[in-house]
């Protein structure tokens, strides 16, 4: 008895250390790394990877249908995916117990910017061609940490957008405004037409800062925004300044914007956009946010597009800035470098898996090479398209910076100033607490 | 004095003195109450069965209007939705562990502390009475930590081990205090017959014991079932129920139609255990504290 | 009572000679040991290491590489947001347990006197059976500040409109000065004038039934006449003059005013116009009354900044107050008869007896509640995160919530979260200490 037991565990020792062998001569190989759109052999990839992002629900189903795509050019590598609504926290507590994910979608590059400090990504310059070749260079650029590629955007959010209800602007007799100062006047007109023109999800602070980089961009200008988002100009510059006080002309009017000031402060983003578009008395004329309110309007209301909602463009300022667009994206970063990881990361970055998903719906590619005939509506070939061609892309400023501040302070700070309209306090609060979380 | 408290619960008020308050206005007033304690978990529970356009809309109580707008889609997207099920799982075993494994430790420590003597048995006592105080909130940064090191993190294992840590002191207060109260020549006449401290333990003590550790059973269960923060920070996949929930939140959507349901549906087994189990509970709980 | 000493009763079984008495010592030793060892192995790794881990760790930087001395102490106390924080435990702890305990006790007495108390103690107990995170969400759905959509302020508009009526137009506003702010015509009028009360921010849905093209008011000698009317056209029109296509607004009540007295009231019709007969003189001025503008109830806001904490805690008496009335009631039913009748038998009130017998009686369960409570509050965490909406977490907020947040919540610093347990477990001492004294005193 005791005999065969001994040669049952040599012989499970042995093939065990068979199957390592094998694991680590895959290593060796693809030990090169990329130029060109060469795959290695790719029955020889194999392994199983973890993968984190922000989407769940049906995004989640959405995206496994990507990862299906993916499995069938890979069939040997087995994709786990995990969604969770705060990624960032959900990653930081894994990289601090020593077990990240493999791959994972970061929805703001400054969670890249910290993951890279604390020395946790693994640089992506194998796919560098790849990447070039598919994106515009403000696109590339966002992926870029000191000189180095660590990580591509495989979703993007066009968040230069206006929603509008297009029954409520007919009643009205107004068009999409193209300037801001015709987009104020229009807000008047509405009210005067006894519908409040705006309806923000104040509740979540992002809805806030949105609408200041929006106007930031197209006011300071591209130079000025990368400025401030890497903190060499502070909160309290005069163009900062000059965007928080074109702000007031709309918060300053709380009986133009559904629920008050108070109301909105309570209202998370979903409720804002049914506010405007519940069949019938709609709440608000428009929601400035970005191009995910359709998504929200399907799964929460009965409005149709074009019939019942319609998008414009994030009105010019002055006469500038007309096509810029202030976007998000979720990025993907690699934390462990092994063969299935690198070959996620190439096929992420290129059209065909962003067809996968667009043809859904519910999703903008940032890739300029992916058809946009695949989208399925009108409205999203309009913002997507926008998106990947766009000459000025800026990433979304409140995500470029650190999480204590860009996502936590940041938002505070603007819902205080949603309430009151204090220019110079919001000024200095702003430039506060950056300065606290850049120490 | 413990040991009629053990035996039944005392008999209720006379009638003479029922006479004495008018009756009419306190049937009323309570009956207000009662209805006003149940509308917000009958609110949840008509949420539940509406779609999310129409929550999301108008208020639940326009659905006496509107009677046909009551679905059970929400209930039946719940069970395929698979991080849910799986979460009730989870949360199934961390429960049942983590009542088995505190009420046996719990019984054993009470046992000793009552009917052995040792030196430092009072002072063993106190101290640990005086760890009921602890937070769970102290230990969470050096078990975060640890577990990770350990491979606890996100185990089931893990979650079992610090709840029950945590459920010892109320519970070795608990039945030490209990089994203090049974009677001297009970404890006598058993070793007389020749038994060892353990037969003794399981033979005599631990059947005498019953109410209070039924007491310390159900408090367990409602408590580890509906627990949100130790899962919440000590696990990632196999979160359970209640962060499961709190994970259920979608990024630009809002989600009463998952939590609603969920809500309710991992409500019904602390709410059955409860029920059924209600008179163990306020008498083991008041012959332990209170004497 | 005294514990039995088991070697001193009962001798080795196996029939060996007594041992000499240190060795007694020692094996006596051996028992409680084998009993105690489960709970102490555990009470040790997750209760007492972690108790000095936490206080030790509070003392090293975020990553946990670094000594810092009291860097960590020094930046809780200055930050406002734990000030808050450490303010609004102050309000739990002042405010919650004394509440539950109370209204506890009053629901326990009178429970007693019905007959489906054990109906109502289900009840009533039910909600601790819930997550206390469910709970959050149920109240939060409540709390909702629209009347719409908000349980609770849609019983208060219903309570608030049995005394007070909504007005036909809420929102509306003058559409140009020619009307003032309180809605009165600037021009003082004479006999045979005319008066445009133009309105906008009127909803075309807001109008009443029957509207019809509004109309420009004909001058009529003895009379003051007017139109009221929505001054607006698609694109906004000429606010101030009556355009084709823009609605009178029938059934509005008109003042006519004389210096600042209402001497009469006419309604408008269809149209929007009105009349004022049998004028004469001058120094009229006509007002659309401010009835028609009154508000409609705009709910209480729960999830505001100044009233959250005590919504909170409002959720929390839902679930708390259940278990207090449960336990006091059974330890009413525990007094004994005898007591209750004697005190009867001597004279006196229910009210007398309540206070001086039976409140004293209960005392041992009251604390036992009381400081539970107390314990409870301090740890609250799901409540909070559960119902305050983002904008309002920094007015919520308290130690614990504080001490996730810093740690767990993506800003990881360990640093800063075990600075505020190690401030939080000091705030435990006190309850520690009443614990351990009354537990010895009982021995």
């Amino acid at each position: 008895m005791k005999s065969r037991r001994w040669a049952l565990l040599f012989a499970l020792a042995l093939a065990l250390s068979v199957i390592a062998a094998g694991c680590g001569g895959g290593d060796d190989e693809e030990g090169e790394g990329g130029g060109g759109t060469t795959a290695a052999a790719a029955e020889d990839v194999s392994g199983t990877i973890s993968t984190v992002a922000v989407w769940t629900g049906a995004e989640a189903k959405a995206f496994q249908k990507v990862v299906d795509g993916f499995q069938e050019k890979y069939p040997n590598v087995t994709v786990k995916y995990k969604g969770a609504k705060d990624p960032g926290q959900v990653i930081s507590t894994a990289v601090q117990g020593g077990n990240p994910p493999d791959v994972a979608a970061l929805n703001s590059p400054g969670l890249m910017f910290d993951f890279v400090d604390q020395g946790a990504l693994k640089p992506i310059d194998f796919a560098k061609s790849d990447i070039q070749a598919n994106y515009t260079p403000d696109w590339v650029k966002n992926g870029t940490v000191n000189g180095k590629l660590y990580g591509v955007f495989f979703k993007g959010a066009n968040k230069s957008t206006v929603w509008y209800n297009t029954h409520a602007f007919e009643d009205a007799g107004i068009e999409p405004p193209a300037t801001w100062e015709d987009l104020i006047a229009a807000g008047n007109t509405l009210k005067n037409s006894g519908v409040p023109a705006y309806a923000f999800g104040a509740g979540e602070g992002w809805t806030l800062t949105d609408l200041f980089e929006n106007l930031y961009l197209r006011i300071a200008g591209a130079e000025k925004y990368d400025q401030l988002a890497e903190h060499k100009i502070p909160w309290t510059d005069p163009s900062v300044k000059e965007t928080l006080t074109e702000m007031t002309k709309i918060f300053k009017d709380s009986g133009n914007i559904a629920g008050g000031t108070s109301g909105a402060l309570q209202m998370q983003f979903p409720d804002s956009v049914s506010q405007v578009f519940q069949p019938s008395d709609p709440k608000a004329a428009m929601v400035i946010e970005g191009d995910f309110v359709p998504g929200v309007v399907a799964g929460q209301t009965q409005a149709k597009p074009q019939t019942d909602y319609n998008v414009f463009k994030f009105p010019s300022v002055d006469g500038k800035g007309a096509d810029d667009v202030v976007g998000g994206g979720d990025i993907v970063v690699m934390f462990k470098d092994n063969p299935a990881a690198r070959a996620l990361v190439k096929y992420l970055a290129s059209p065909e898996a962003a067809e996968i998903w667009a043809r859904q719906g519910g999703f903008s590619s940032p890739n300029k090479s992916l058809d946009t005939s695949v989208y399925p509506d009108e409205i999203t070939r309009t913002t997507a398209s926008a998106l990947a061609q766009a000459e000025t892309f800026r990433f979304d400023l409140s995500d470029l910076q650190p999480s204590e501040f860009g996502g936590d302070a940041m938002f505070t700070d603007l819902q205080d100033f949603f309430k009151t309209s204090d220019v110079d306090a919001t000024a200095k609060k702003l430039e506060k607490d950056a300065a606290a979380a850049y120490k | 004095m413990a040991a009629a408290e053990v035996s039944q619960p005392a008999m209720r008020s006379d009638a003479t003195f029922r006479n004495r308050i008018a009756n009419a206005p306190v049937n009323f007033f309570l009956l207000l109450i009662g209805i006003a304690w149940l509308v917000p978990a009958a609110g949840l529970f008509v949420t539940s069965l509406l779609p999310p356009e129409v929550s999301n809309a108008e208020g639940w109580w326009n659905v006496f209007s509107n009677p046909s707008e009551l679905t059970f889609d929400n209930y039946s997207q719940l069970f395929d939705n698979d991080q849910i099920t799986h979460a009730l799982f989870v949360t199934a075993q961390v429960t049942i562990g983590a009542t088995v494994l505190p009420v046996l430790f719990a019984a054993l420590a009470g046992y000793a502390l009552a009917w052995i003597d040792f030196p430092g048995a009072d002072l063993v006592f106190v101290a640990i009475v005086g760890l009921m105080v602890v937070p769970i909130q102290m230990a969470l940064i050096p078990m975060f930590t640890l577990y990770n090191k350990a491979n606890l993190y996100d185990t089931v294992p893990g979650l079992i081990l610090f709840h029950t840590a945590f459920a010892l002191p109320l519970g070795i207060f608990l039945l030490r205090n209990f089994f203090i109260g049974i009677p001297k020549d009970l404890m006598e006449a058993a070793r007389i017959d020749g038994a060892s401290e353990w037969r003794l333990f399981f033979k005599v003590v631990l059947p005498l014991g019953l109410p209070a550790i039924a007491a310390l059973a159900i408090f367990q269960v409602l408590f580890v079932w509906n627990d949100f923060l130790i899962g919440f920070v000590l696990a990632q996949d196999n979160t359970p129920i209640a962060p499961t929930l709190a994970g259920q939140l979608r990024q630009f959507g809002s989600n009463l139609d998952v939590i609603a349901p969920a809500s309710f549906f991992s409500a019904v087994i602390p709410l059955t255990v409860f029920a059924l189990f209600q008179r163990y509970f306020v008498q083991g709980l008041l012959a332990g504290s209170v004497k | 009572m005294t514990s039995t000493s088991v070697r001193a009763e009962f001798p080795n079984p196996v029939g060996t000679p007594p041992a000499p008495r240190q060795r007694a010592r020692i094996r006596a030793l051996g028992l409680p040991a084998s009993f105690l060892a489960p709970a102490a192995i555990l009470l040790g790794i997750w209760l007492i290491y972690p108790m000095v881990a936490t206080v030790v760790r509070a003392f090293f930087d975020d990553r946990g590489d670094k000594f810092v001395w009291f860097e960590n102490f020094d930046r809780m106390f200055s930050d406002p947001i734990i000030h808050t924080a450490i303010k609004n435990n102050v309000i739990w702890i002042l405010v919650a347990p004394i509440a539950v305990t109370a209204f506890g006790l009053l629901l326990a007495v009178l429970t007693e006197r019905i007959v489906w108390a054990s109906a109502l103690k289900i009840v009533l107990f039910m909600p601790l059976a819930i997550s206390l995170f469910a709970v959050g969400v149920i109240w939060r759905i409540m709390y909702r500040e629209d009347t719409e959509q908000g349980a609770i302020n849609a019983s208060l508009k219903v309570v608030h409109d049995v005394f007070k009526d909504e007005g036909v137009l809420p929102d509306a506003r003058p559409s140009s000065d020619a009307v003032s702010d309180r809605f009165v015509f600037t021009k003082q009028l004479s006999a045979g004038d005319t008066a445009l009360l133009g309105l906008t921010a009127i909803s075309p849905r807001e109008v009443p039934e029957g509207s019809t093209q509004a109309v420009e008011p004909q001058s009529t000698s003895g009379a003051i006449t007017g139109v009221v009317w929505r001054d607006f056209s698609p694109g906004g029109g000429t606010p101030g003059t009556v355009e084709n296509g823009e609605l009178g607004i029938p059934g509005v009540t008109i003042n006519l005013l004389r210096g600042s007295n209402t001497i009469e009231t006419a309604t408008s019709e269809n149209d929007g116009s009105f009349e004022f007969a049998d004028i004469s003189g001058s120094g009229y001025r006509v007002q659309v009354a401010p009835k028609t503008f009154a508000q409609p109830y705009g709910g209480v806001s729960w999830l505001g900044a100044s009233l959250i904490t005590p919504s909170i805690i409002i959720a929390f008496l839902w679930t708390s107050v259940g278990f207090a009335m449960v336990i006091i009631g059974a330890g009413l039913s525990a007094i004994p008869r005898d007591v209750l009748e004697a005190a009867r038998t001597d004279g006196g009130s229910e009210l007398q007896i309540f206070r001086r017998v039976t409140i004293p009686l209960l005392m041992p369960v009251l604390t036992v509640v009381f400081v539970t409570q107390m314990i409870g509050v301090l740890k609250i965490f799901d409540l909070i995160y559960a119902i305050a909406p983002g904008s309002v977490q920094n007015h919520a907020t308290t130690l614990a919530f504080e001490m996730w947040k810093r740690s767990f919540s993506g800003q990881n610093n360990f640093g800063l979260g075990a600075a505020i347990a190690a401030f939080l477990m000091l705030l435990f001492l006190p309850f520690l200490i009443y614990q351990v004294r009354s537990q010895r005193r009982n021995l």
